[in-house]
């Protein structure tokens, strides 16, 4: 690690006044991503402003229609909560199903979404649910928010306060997991919201994506028979020593059969 | 450097870390507590596994600083009084079942295997198998650990 | 003739001494052991596969406050240190001639051969100066053509590594008669062929390697504590071979060590620079390897690629065997490493069955990847999987059932003793026994029930077999050295090494059944060099077999010395004293004397026959084993197979194992899953990747998967126990690589067992999904 800067601030003012205050400040939320990169020596900021001590980050609220997650609550409190598993148990499977049991402990849903890897879980959920992405600037709508391989429309010294799903008919999330890391090979996300179909992809591309193809063959008859082969082109997705792009291709089509039945049963 | 104080398997302890200070390393390093080890650089293997306010966590992911005011627990504070004492009743059954060959894994292994017990007293063979996925041991083959984990669940309900 | 009970200690289930250190945090590895004044030191490590090292510039770094030392290439040339040497048993080719052993430094010269290769050591007062100071280091290389692939290493005009092996090749070797093989090959109605691929893998003990060094500036001595399985010989070749110290300079020990599996077993390179720092610096040295390290410079395993022919009777009955193997080194010998392919896969071909003739021959290049060494198995597991790969494959290709085929074939009770034709002792066993006792365990009656809740699912099922046959290896002679002390403790001192396996246990458990002593009362010494004066340390299943029967050995004698003394206290002849129990007695009075009595009497002249010298029951000696043992047994194991994605779940093994005499079945099972899952992993999920610049992909455990508790199947191990070998005291044929030996094929042949349906008998290891589903796809648009 390179040498930084810590901060420890108590109140979302007070992160925005130490990111003005520092060189080249970094946002500290879970740190399960960001401190094994600060261990390669891949990131050099001048400080890490952390978010763990901000206790208006944190925290699950339950509204007629949609869940709201505010942005330091971790993986394993979203998996437990019964608010999250009585509305949309995807989500809570998603979150439990997020590397592992300790990684669960630390990791967070706004660092993970600000983050925005390419095979982690959480992206498909925002995607696949069509959240919103509250900041301390304006909501983001989903569609709007991922930008590309650790990319997203967050601005320069933007903060996640919270994300605000809206409650589906009914869900469900698939994932392959790698079997090293347990990150998403492919991971696809289905949620009926309404008359609409949303279908995301998470781990197959260089970023979060939806397949418009199968959402319409889903929006006309829910059930996984109306999932053709073929239907997402293997030409931009990963291609790497674990898995090559045609096999991520048919992997799609596979878990979002899967996915549909988990939504229908 | 930022001065931490933390109670650390019930005693509280008051020192200055640099800001790259792991946890793993303060706990090694500035307590001498070297039953918690490290066996990786990207967080996986689960060696150095610890319990943070209650929780199970890796301690090579976590900054010492971030652990300011917490309650941490390591192996060293799970039996009281060895070598003559007694062992916990986890640590009893990993012993009992052959739970663990050179060691290395088994502080985090038997760290997460008491937390995970706490959690969910009645937990199954699945329910352990899925708990155990952030802890690599390379000498066991795991049946003997989730043997272990069983029995010591059976003995810490009572 | 006075009576002995042999049986003392032997089978029980004797829980662990060591767990209470382990378990509350109070073992000792290497990165616990901390000297006063300590510096850090790390490797600079190339980035490159194959180049010259045009200029190396370390003044920035030296400048940088804290920082100690820099040590290169050129440092090395001037101090005139010596190469580390292989110690492979097979060191010429097949007309004769020496082998090609390249010169080995623990410091690259003037060029670099793979990536990891250490190029500088920095020493400095703290890892985060080091890490500081390896930045600062300027190296400029001028990069040549590399290859990682031994079977492109072995082509004309293929980049050359060393100048001394023309097309890469170290040695070549061959065992077995060829013409004879080719007869039976003529003589068979099928001969029916196989390529096949051993995947790269590597050992990944859960703790990473490390050590740390001492000089002694009054008396020129070095200590280094180091994580090393196998510390008597490395210790001859760090300081003999390589610094010329002198062995009696260096004090050897090995701590607590976290996991071995043969890849802690040879002679490396950063032990040696931190020697040569501490004595530069005249004070303690440490370094620790993190794991991204490890992957780039512990030495892989396995590797082979082979052409496995199998020739048959119409009816089934095998004649000849032909086995052509590629067998990678990487960019040096290891220290045993040239053995792996050559000596190590040969012995066992053919395993349990009967064949007319055998023909093995291995070719071993030199590629720009890591050096090779052994692995758990070393050359067995390649073996094995040959053999138990090509009569699934050959039963598939004839319409033939596979478990039949087998049955056939397997050698009879009544043919040994036997010379096996690769010239293998096979003393005792009984294949056909441990085949029958595999099936029963593995419930077949209860498969097609299994079988027909696996297809409601929507899923495959299928079941493989192994039946493996391996052998003993490592060094022949071992040393037990027991003293009993004044305050009541019995010191137990073996240079055998355990990384894991319960040495400190089982030992004791002989020791303290054969002279009825509590177990509390031993305290155990290894990987010491001033504990024992000599040691083979752990590798080739040795550890019972020669340690084990060193122990036996000792205990023995001390049994005969106490005997002795009771007679002299009883006035009796010697040959009247009875040993039980722990209690010397002669027969028809009521005389008796414990062994402690005995222990308690040894230092007073007084009590001693005139042949006796005072400390007379302090007693070492050293076992030779004549030949090698031979484990064997049956692997069965049964899958289930997602043909949509291409997972492949084990979902049921079952073993049976002759290891001869058990002494601790508790730890033999621990050792036969551990190597389970090794084996499944291998089969399933581990690979080393180079790309073919030669950097390593597979370089965290972020992409080289190791097996999970979610991995694992439910593991039911039984044991044939009716053979035990006369080739050492215990009757033991040692257990802790079988179990890595036998899973391989068998996951394999599940797998396409499970299969066979689509037109899939061969997959390549590692079974991921993807090259599973792949292969369903390959074998649909064929049909």
């Amino acid at each position: 690690m390179y040498d930084f800067g810590i901060k420890s601030p108590g109140s979302v003012d007070d992160v925005k006044a130490a990111l003005a205050e520092a060189e080249d400040g970094q946002f500290l939320a879970g740190g399960q991503t960001l401190i094994p990169v600060l261990k390669q020596r891949l990131a050099m900021p001048s400080d890490l402003i952390s978010l763990g001590r901000v206790e208006a980050l944190s925290g699950i609220q339950a509204g007629g229609d949609s869940i709201s997650i505010k942005a330091m609550t971790t993986h394993a409190t979203v998996a437990a909560n019964n608010d999250v598993k009585s509305a949309i148990p995807a989500l809570a499977k998603l979150a439990g199903g997020i590397g592992d049991p300790h990684v669960r402990n630390r990791g967070t849903i706004g660092g993970s979404v600000a983050n925005n890897d390419p095979a982690a879980d959480y992206p498909a959920a925002v995607l696949g649910l069509g959240a919103t992405v509250i900041t301390t600037e304006r909501e983001i709508d989903a569609d709007n928010f991922f930008t590309g391989m650790f990319d997203t429309s967050l601005k320069e010294g933007e903060l996640i306060t919270e994300i605000v799903f809206p409650i589906p008919e009914s869900a469900g999330y698939i994932k392959f997991p790698n079997p090293a890391t347990r990150y998403a090979l492919v991971g696809v996300m289905v949620a009926k919201i309404g008359n609409t179909v949303r279908v995301a992809v998470t781990g197959a591309g260089p970023c979060v994506f939806r397949v418009a193809e199968m959402e319409q063959a889903l929006t006309a008859s829910f059930s996984p028979d109306s999932i053709k082969d073929g239907l997402v082109a293997a030409d931009d997705l990963n291609n790497d020593i674990h898995a090559s792009r045609d096999y991520r291709a048919h992997l799609i089509g596979v878990l979002a059969r899967r996915a549909v039945a988990e939504a229908c049963a | 450097m930022p001065a931490i104080t933390v109670r650390v398997n019930g005693l509280e302890v008051t020192k200055e870390v640099d800001a790259r200070t792991l946890l793993s390393t303060f706990i090694r390093e500035q307590l001498k507590l070297t039953g918690t080890h490290v066996g990786c650089d990207t967080s996986q293997c689960g060696a150095c596994v610890v319990t943070l306010n209650g929780k199970t966590v890796k301690s090579c992911a976590v900054f010492a600083w971030e652990a300011d005011g917490a309650d941490i627990g390591t192996i060293e504070g799970l039996s009281k009084d060895l070598p003559e004492g007694e062992l916990h009743p986890m640590q009893a059954a990993f012993r009992e079942h052959h739970g663990l060959q050179c060691g290395f894994c088994t502080p985090g292994m038997v760290m997460t295997a008491v937390q995970m017990v706490k959690n969910n007293p009645d937990i199954d063979e699945d329910g352990i198998k899925h708990g155990l996925e952030g802890n690599i041991c390379r000498c066991t083959g795991y049946q003997n650990i989730i043997e272990a984990v069983k029995t010591g669940a059976k003995a810490m309900r009572g | 003739m006075a009576t002995y009970v042999a049986r003392n200690g032997i089978g029980e289930r004797q829980r662990r001494m060591e767990d209470f250190r382990f378990l509350t945090g109070h073992g000792t590895y290497i990165d616990d052991v901390n000297l006063e004044n300590q510096a850090y030191a790390m490797v600079l490590r190339s980035p490159e596969a194959h180049a010259d090292i045009t200029s190396i510039d370390a003044s920035e770094a030296l400048a940088l406050d804290g920082v100690l030392l820099v040590v290169t290439g050129e440092d090395w040339k001037a101090a005139g240190y010596g190469t580390i040497p292989t110690k492979s048993g097979v060191r010429n080719f097949k007309n004769g001639s020496d082998m090609k052993e390249p010169p080995h430094h623990a410091i690259a010269i003037d060029r670099v051969r793979y990536v990891g290769q250490p190029v500088a050591l920095v020493v400095a007062e703290s890892l985060d100066i080091c890490r500081d100071a390896l930045e600062l280091i300027e190296v400029d290389y001028a990069s040549l053509p590399a290859v990682t692939h031994q079977s492109e290493a072995i082509k004309d005009g293929a980049p050359q590594i060393w100048d001394i092996a023309p097309n890469n090749i170290c040695l070549d070797f061959e065992l077995g008669d060829e013409e004879a093989q080719k007869k039976a090959f003529a003589a068979a109605d099928h001969i029916i062929t196989l390529e096949l691929v051993n995947n790269r893998v590597t050992a990944a003990p859960i703790e990473p390697r490390g050590a740390v060094a001492d000089y002694d500036a009054a008396t020129g001595k070095y200590t280094l504590w180091n994580a090393s399985q196998n510390i008597h010989a490395n210790r001859d070749i760090i300081a003999d071979n390589v610094l010329k110290i002198g062995k009696e300079n260096l004090h050897h020990i090995a701590p607590d060590v976290g996991g071995g599996f043969g890849g802690k077993n040879g002679v490396y390179q950063e032990p040696i620079l931190i020697l040569h720092a501490a004595g530069q610096l005249k004070r303690p040295v440490k370094w620790i390897n993190d794991r991204a390290e490890s992957f780039l410079s512990d030495t892989h395993g396995r590797d082979q690629v082979s052409s496995v022919q199998l020739a048959l009777d119409a009816d089934g009955t095998f004649r000849g065997l032909r086995t052509e193997t590629v067998g990678n080194l990487g960019a040096f010998c290891g220290t045993v490493g040239p053995f792996t392919p050559t000596g190590g896969s040969s012995r066992t071909q053919g395993g349990p069955f009967k064949f007319d003739a055998i023909y093995y021959t291995a070719i071993a290049p030199f590629t720009n990847t890591c050096p090779l060494d052994p692995y758990r198995g070393a050359g067995r597991p390649e073996g094995s999987y040959q053999m138990d790969r090509i009569i699934d494959f050959a039963a598939a290709k004839l319409g033939m059932d596979p478990i039949e085929l087998r049955r056939k074939n397997l050698i009879p009770a009544a043919d040994l003793p036997m010379k096996s034709p690769m010239g293998l002792d096979i003393d005792c066993g009984n294949f056909p026994a441990v085949f029958e006792q595999t099936m029963q365990l593995s419930d077949r009656e209860g498969y097609a029930k299994r079988k027909e809740a696996t297809e409601a699912k929507g899923l495959k099922r299928g079941f493989g077999v192994c039946m493996y046959l391996e052998c003993t290896g490592g060094g022949p002679k071992e040393e037990a050295k027991v003293v009993f002390r004044d305050d009541g403790k019995v010191e137990l001192s073996v240079g055998t090494a355990s990384t894991g396996m319960g040495h400190e246990t089982v030992f004791a458990q002989l020791l303290a059944g054969h002279l009825g002593l509590p177990m509390e009362d031993i305290e155990f010494h290894q990987s010491d060099t001033d504990a024992t004066s000599m040691g083979g340390g752990h590798g080739g299943s040795r550890g019972l077999e020669v340690g084990g029967s060193a122990v036996t050995q000792t205990s023995r004698q001390i049994i005969e010395v106490g005997r002795k003394i009771a007679a002299h206290r009883f006035d009796v002849d010697a040959a009247k004293v009875d040993f039980e129990e722990g209690r010397f007695h002669v027969p028809g009075t009521n005389h008796t004397m414990t062994i402690r009595d005995a222990i308690d009497a040894q230092n007073d002249p007084d009590n001693l026959p005139d042949d006796l010298e005072p400390g007379c029951m302090n007693i070492t000696s050293v076992f030779e084993r004549g030949i090698i043992s031979i484990p064997n047994g049956g692997h069965a194991c049964e899958v289930e197979v997602d043909p949509d994605t291409g997972t492949v779940k084990v979902d049921g093994y079952w073993v049976v194992d002759d290891f001869g005499t058990i002494v601790n079945p508790m730890l033999a099972d621990g050792q036969v899953m551990g190597g389970i899952a090794q084996g499944i992993g291998q089969a399933l999920m581990e690979n080393i990747v180079y790309d073919e610049s030669g950097q390593l992909v597979t370089g965290s455990l972020m992409d080289y998967a190791l097996p999970r508790a979610d991995d694992m199947p439910k593991m039911v191990i039984g044991y044939y126990e009716d053979a035990p070998t006369e080739k050492n005291i215990l009757g033991v044929k040692g257990a802790g690589e079988a179990g890595c030996v036998g899973a391989p094929p068998a996951v394999v042949n599940a797998v396409c067992d499970a299969l066979k349906e689509y037109g899939v008998h061969h997959i390549d290891m590692p079974l991921t999904p993807e090259r599973v589903w792949r292969a369903i796809q390959d074998a649909k648009a064929e049909s």
